[in-house]
């Protein structure tokens, strides 16, 4: 099984619910964000870019790429970082050594160091700690590789939701979207929803040239 | 003789005391910095290599020199260089235990480390590095060691207790059989090291600035420049005025080494310069404006100290003279930690994550990271970061500096590092 995702960029209003949602349902510390959705090409969010009356706008939510030769499981020297059963990539926070080898080897930028205690960052800041169904706060899988509060000094990032795909369920990103253009499913399985887009419409994925096989497609916009 | 090894256990004891207060003031900063995270630092997620790498890479190349130099006393049999052999060695040591200590000291989590052990990542250029440079911190040591066994019997010190009963010539020769065993494997190694120190950083392909097959060449002859420099700062320190005219010819030729590693250095350099300025793309456009722009003060720096001392090293009038030998050491070194810390601003500022967008102004378009520091002035997002190290960096970054500093300068100050030809 490679699970992965396909975004559809033609249905992406750029509206940032999925920025948002992943925050809460991961219990991101603030400065913190798993996946970032901006205007293609803009400084500001939500603003055209083009010339001689050709504007548009378009947008690109980017969260871990999961890629099928990451650049930041191999240079990992504890193995902290590793590749799920369902293809996603981990990171197994009591391995982690916080030596952000990994942060110099994505070509994305979606990995997240945490400078600070996360916890205390997020109650001075918001006042609570949210996030994750209290089964999945507590016991060994939940330390290892995903947890409500991550140590201070390790390395995290989107792990396709992690705590509800393992269940079944699908990514909080996936779920929330209102313009439905998040897509997840298995890549080897040629009837799943995902595979039937890639074969059919036009897709392209980030940074193809650092050979990094991303399992994140994208659907251009207008294609 | 007397009166100078009198002169310099005065200053030498200053200096140990010099190296132990800065100790202190590392292991102060450095429990900072475990207490409230690397939040001390100014790194963030867009810049999370800062200071320490740079220092680390900095003493991984003053390490390597040394042993290249006292190895290759007897590997090619150079005879004026004999004397200071010891000291070579004895540098290498002190440095490379202060690249291990400062690499250390960047880790977030450092509570766990062993797992480097328990479940190494066999891929992971940085697990080779923590392979050649503890085995390089113990070839460096066992070099000192067989060098300094003679020494060491007759002082009755500690570690040569075993050597108490034996008569001195069979520790001499035992000595000398050694020396030049482990001077054979350490010269690989002292290539080794640099070698696999560049590879953390030229095996990433989405930094173009690293990724580069010269950078492990070049690595090792800015190692070769830095490392004899300081050797040849120790050695000068060592001997005192009185004793400089004795070994100026030793002095000479490792002026002359660290000119010929220079060379080295700048043609690699210039290779690199005119590869990028010539291919007319945006990326080699971005970089030549990060280095003769943005960093300009800093990689002039990088390029016109070491050319200064390169110039003068290669002059007779400069090269037989103390002052100039000082200062061109001097010059060598601060360029080489320049030379370092500019390993990271062109890498780090020119993003990986760029993209061609049809009609838009900005081109290539950066796509915004999180900088994970709401601190740092409420920016949640950015594309470049003018990254300057935090007074508590500075601290922290004084660990390594008063280890090796007290190493050095303790042996020197307590035994006799200057062997008779």
């Amino acid at each position: 099984m490679r699970n992965g995702m396909v975004i559809d960029l033609e249905k992406c209003i750029g509206c940032q619910t999925c920025a948002v949602v992943c925050k809460i349902h991961n219990s991101l510390p603030p400065g913190t964000w798993w996946n970032r959705v901006f205007t293609q090409g803009s400084v500001e969010h939500q603003a055209a870019v083009g010339d001689n009356g050709n504007f548009k706008m378009e947008f690109l939510p980017i969260s871990c790429q999961m890629c099928d030769n990451p650049a930041c499981e191999k240079v990992c020297p504890t193995g902290a970082t590793h590749t799920g059963g369902g293809g996603e990539l981990l990171i197994d926070y009591e391995k982690c050594i916080g030596c952000r080898y990994c942060f110099a080897a994505c070509p994305y930028g979606v990995r997240q160091f945490n400078w600070s205690d996360p916890k205390t960052a997020k109650i001075e800041t918001m006042g609570y700690v949210s996030g994750y169904p209290l089964d999945c706060r507590e016991g060994k899988a939940a330390h290892l590789v995903y947890t409500q509060n991550r140590h201070k000094g390790v390395a995290e990032k989107c792990s396709f939701c992690a705590q509800y795909t393992s269940e079944g369920e699908l990514p909080a990103c996936v779920r929330a979207c209102p313009g439905k253009a998040r897509f997840y499913g298995d890549l080897d399985d040629p009837t799943s929803e995902v595979s039937k887009l890639i074969a059919t419409r036009q897709v392209y994925r980030l940074k193809e040239e650092f050979g990094t096989e991303p399992k994140v497609y994208y659907l251009s916009s207008g294609s | 003789m007397m009166h100078s090894y009198q002169r310099l256990s005065r200053s030498g004891r200053a200096l140990v005391g010099l190296g132990l207060g800065l100790c202190a003031i590392g292991l102060f900063s450095w429990i900072m910095q475990l207490t409230n995270g690397l939040e001390v630092t100014h790194m963030q997620n867009a810049f999370s290599w800062g200071l320490y790498i740079a220092a680390f890479a900095f003493f991984v190349g003053v390490a390597a020199g040394g042993m290249i130099i006292s190895s290759s006393i007897y590997v090619f049999n150079v005879e004026k260089l004999k004397p200071f052999s010891r000291i070579a060695s004895l540098s290498a040591f002190g440095c490379i235990l202060a690249a291990g200590v400062m690499v250390l000291l960047d880790l977030g989590s450092i509570q766990n480390i062993f797992f480097l052990f328990l479940t190494p990542n066999l891929m992971s250029p940085l697990l080779w590095d923590v392979c050649v440079v503890t085995a390089y911190l113990i070839i460096t040591f066992l070099s000192v060691y067989m060098q300094m066994l003679p020494e060491w019997q007759k002082d009755g010190f500690f570690l040569a207790a075993w050597t108490k009963k034996r008569p001195a010539e069979e520790v001499q020769a035992f000595s000398k059989k050694w020396s030049r065993r482990v001077a054979l494997v350490g010269l690989p190694f002292a290539v080794l090291i640099h070698t696999v120190t560049a590879l953390i950083f030229a095996t990433q392909v989405s930094h173009h600035w690293w990724n580069t097959a010269v950078l492990p060449p070049d690595f090792v002859a800015m190692a070769v420049a830095s490392g004899s420099a300081l050797v040849l700062i120790i050695c000068m320190f060592t001997v005192g005025k009185r004793g400089f005219a004795e070994h100026a010819d030793a002095f000479n030729i490792m002026a002359k080494v660290v000119a010929g590693a220079l060379v080295v250095h700048f043609f690699f350099t210039l290779i690199e310069l005119l590869l990028n300025a010539w291919n007319g793309s945006t990326q080699g456009q971005e970089l030549v404006h990060i280095l003769f722009n943005e960093y300009a003060a800093l990689y002039l720096a990088e390029l016109i100290f070491p050319a200064i001392a390169m110039i003068m090293f290669f002059m007779r009038r400069f090269s037989y003279n103390r002052p100039a030998l000082l200062i061109g050491s001097i010059l060598v070194i601060v360029g080489a930690f320049a030379h370092r810390m500019m390993l990271l601003y062109p890498a780090f500022n020119e993003p990986a994550l760029s993209l061609n967008v049809a009609g838009a102004s900005i081109k290539p378009w950066v796509v915004p990271l999180s900088t994970g520091r709401p601190d740092l002035a409420g920016a949640f997002f950015s594309t470049s970061f003018a990254y300057v190290p935090s007074l508590l960096e500075w601290g922290v970054t004084m660990l390594p500096f008063g280890i090796a500093l007290t190493v050095i300068a303790g042996t020197i100050t307590f035994f006799k590092l200057i062997s008779e030809k």
